[in-house]
């Protein structure tokens, strides 16, 4: 017995010493839903991250160094998120690219700020994310209260309608984004229903009967696409046929999977422009679909996020999160979607939202806003 | 509105008292609680997708969509009640003369083994059921009825039925009360309690492979961790019907998913699930042991 322990202390100190001679690299984190029902959007920001890391290596490195990528999986809980984000911090990360949730991304980004080491955001679009005056948080795409705003115009201006009922799915960018499209379309349009349904919850047809007997022009959803596709789903179900909107956490391939193509048919999505019609951004979809397979909507937001840290680190020429974090209020970065430019707050600064439809079991841009 | 309400909670509270029977048969025999019962309703659901595309593969769904579903749903079956009776063998009778809670934990770790062996096995990700029949249904005065919502409510009131005339009319039926009474006496008749009670785990799980399926079908749409859920609801409803009673979980089930769905509409849908537990906890306050409980008299 006595000699198992002293055989196991002794592995123990050859696995610490093992530890300790670090390989010279720069590690960078990629955070988000890896597992579970939202794990195609975690997949899809580490593929997106894991293929900027291996361009630059291929070009020989960061500063000399190889640069190494750790993944986090914050399965889309924001008490996993915050320890994740420790664990990141205590791994040596100089930056983190991350995470997918708002709910998720705002206190972690809470545990970034203190260790001083940048984050940048490829999905979450909350508001309240860049509002909390932390210089160390940026995102890479939009605010909900842009695109809740854009949402609106199509309702008013486009589509012309009187009566529409608004879900969210009671989390901070759901809801957040129902309440922004809410806002702006009130006075022009009734709300004949606001309420919330539960995230992961199956049965909606509770909620869906209420609003049927309130006979709105229109649903629209904050929220992401499983319960969006169950929600289409089931109201079809009902005999509801009025269009449903949702915003960019509903845009993915599986939502359509999941309500089935006759029933998404016609569905508006307020989302960023097609990626696939942007010339600078041909190389990269090429390159990942060779890869990776289909692009989801955020691969090429995780792409752009990780070049630019990748780039601010190499412009500032060390790893410091302080030096690193004034690089990235003040470059300019050709990315795959355009030239991105943070403001004071990490927003950035030009992020035009478009209308997507559902068409024929494939989404395709339908109208634009004038901007 | 109240009529369509009722539909949906027929379909859901139906799903209900399936799993709810397995609970609640399981505790009248063992007094154990089952916590792996609603992993066994998980498992029938990912059997029903995998077996129903292999069909698909196969070619026998374009040949004939009645009889790979019928195939589907029996090697699903099949499976489950495999799985229930190995659970039984493996984790449970070793335990049937130690204290109380040691089967209990031993149910928590069945639990835990099979959902995460369903996620490595098959992914974290959301699985997708085929949409087979679309929105098709009947209006009836202003409420929706989908055909699926119809199958799953007269196939669930089937089963139930005979599940009944199985526990009253047959000697295995009649065993198992037996058994459920007094163990002891029932062996001492020259009953054998181990047959009865592997039975009675192949019967319950068998019921939660056909919930399993008709919610893959009814939503489209399965993940590894459903079965935890929906085995605290159809708990539920076995506790609130009288655990231990067979007419009790059918109760217990059906009013569950009628009080969500009603009490969902008229209150807010925001807090479907708080009304299920404030009904168990008023109706525990004042009949604690269940609707159609029977208050247990100390055995002598």
């Amino acid at each position: 017995m006595k000699r198992s322990f002293m055989a196991l202390a002794l592995a123990l100190l050859v696995f610490s010493v093992g530890c300790q001679k670090k390989e010279e690299v720069i590690r960078i984190g990629v955070a988000g839903p890896m597992t579970g029902d939202q794990a195609k959007m975690g997949t899809d920001f580490k593929n997106g991250v894991a293929l900027a890391v291996e361009e630059w290596n291929a070009k020989g490195g960061l500063l000399g160094k190889k640069v190494t990528l750790l993944v986090a999986d914050d399965q889309h809980d924001p008490k996993q998120a915050v320890s994740i984000a420790n664990k990141l911090v205590n791994d040596g990360v100089v930056g983190v690219i991350g995470h997918f949730n708002s709910s998720c991304s705002i206190p972690a980004s809470d545990v970034y700020n203190r260790a001083g080491i940048p984050m940048i955001t490829p999905g979450s679009t909350n508001p309240q994310l860049t509002e909390k005056g932390y210089r160390s948080v940026f995102r890479v795409c939009g605010r909900d209260d842009q695109q809740g705003k854009v949402g609106a115009e199509f309702v008013t201006e486009k589509l012309k309608l009187k009566k529409v009922a608004v879900i969210h799915d009671k989390t901070t960018y759901g809801q957040g984004l129902a309440d922004e499209f809410k806002k702006f379309i009130a006075n022009k349009v009734e709300v004949v229903y606001y309420g919330g349904i539960i995230q992961g919850d199956k049965d909606f047809k509770t909620a869906l009967t209420s609003i049927k007997e309130k006979k709105p022009e229109l649903i629209y959803f904050g929220g992401i696409y499983p319960e969006a596709g169950l929600l289409v789903k089931q109201a079809r179900e009902l005999g509801i046929s009025v269009p449903f909107m949702s915003g960019d956490g509903s845009i993915d391939p599986k939502f359509i999977e999941i309500a089935g193509a006759s029933a998404a048919e016609g569905t508006y999505l307020t989302f960023s422009p097609d990626a696939r019609k942007i010339p600078s951004a041909r190389s990269f979809i090429e390159n990942y679909e060779k890869k990776f397979g289909e692009i989801g909507p955020y691969s090429v937001y995780a792409y752009d996020a990780a070049n630019i840290l990748l780039a601010a680190i190499k412009d500032a020429g060390t790893t410091e999160g302080k030096t690193v974090i004034d690089k990235l209020h003040t470059m300019e970065f050709p990315g795959a979607l355009g030239k991105i430019k943070f403001n004071e707050k990490g927003d950035v600064t030009v992020s035009p939202y478009v209308v997507w439809i559902t068409k024929g079991g494939k989404f395709e841009e339908y109208w634009r806003p004038v901007f | 509105m109240f009529f369509q309400q009722l539909i949906n909670g027929l379909t859901v509270g139906g799903v209900y008292a399936l799993i709810a029977l397995g609970y609640t048969m399981v505790y009248g025999i063992l007094e154990l609680i089952n916590f792996a019962h609603g992993e066994i309703y998980m498992l029938g659901a990912y059997l029903g997708i995998i077996f129903f595309a292999f069909f698909t593969a196969a070619g026998l769904t374009a040949y004939s969509l009645p009889l790979s579903l019928v195939l589907t749903l029996v090697l699903s079956v099949t499976f489950c009640s495999a799985y229930g009776f190995t659970m039984e063998r493996i984790a449970y009778r070793p335990l049937r003369n130690a204290p109380r809670l040691s089967p209990l934990i031993s149910a928590i770790g069945v639990s835990i083994f099979l959902q995460n062996y369903v996620m490595l096995t098959q992914g974290a990700t959301d699985k997708v059921f085929p949409h087979l029949f679309g929105d098709a249904g009947l209006t009836l005065s202003g409420a929706r009825i989908t055909y699926l919502q119809i199958f799953i409510i007269v196939l669930s009131c089937l089963l139930m039925l005979s599940l009944h005339l199985y526990v009253t009319r047959t000697k295995m039926g009649k065993a198992m009360r037996a058994v459920a009474q007094d163990k002891v006496m029932a062996s001492l008749v020259g009953i054998n309690i181990d047959s009865v009670i592997s039975v009675t785990f192949i019967i319950g799980s068998g019921l939660a492979a056909v919930a399993g399926i008709m919610v893959a079908m009814y939503y489209g749409l399965v993940n590894y961790s459903i079965g935890y859920i929906a085995g605290i609801k159809a708990f539920t409803a076995a506790v609130l019907g009288g655990i231990g009673s067979i007419p009790g979980a059918m109760f217990g089930g059906i009013f569950l998913g009628l009080v969500e769905s009603v009490g969902g509409s008229y209150l807010s849908s925001e807090y479907k699930d708080a009304y299920a537990f404030a009904v168990l906890i008023v109706i525990l306050l004042i009949k604690p042991s269940g609707i159609f409980g029977k208050t247990t008299e100390e055995k002598v």
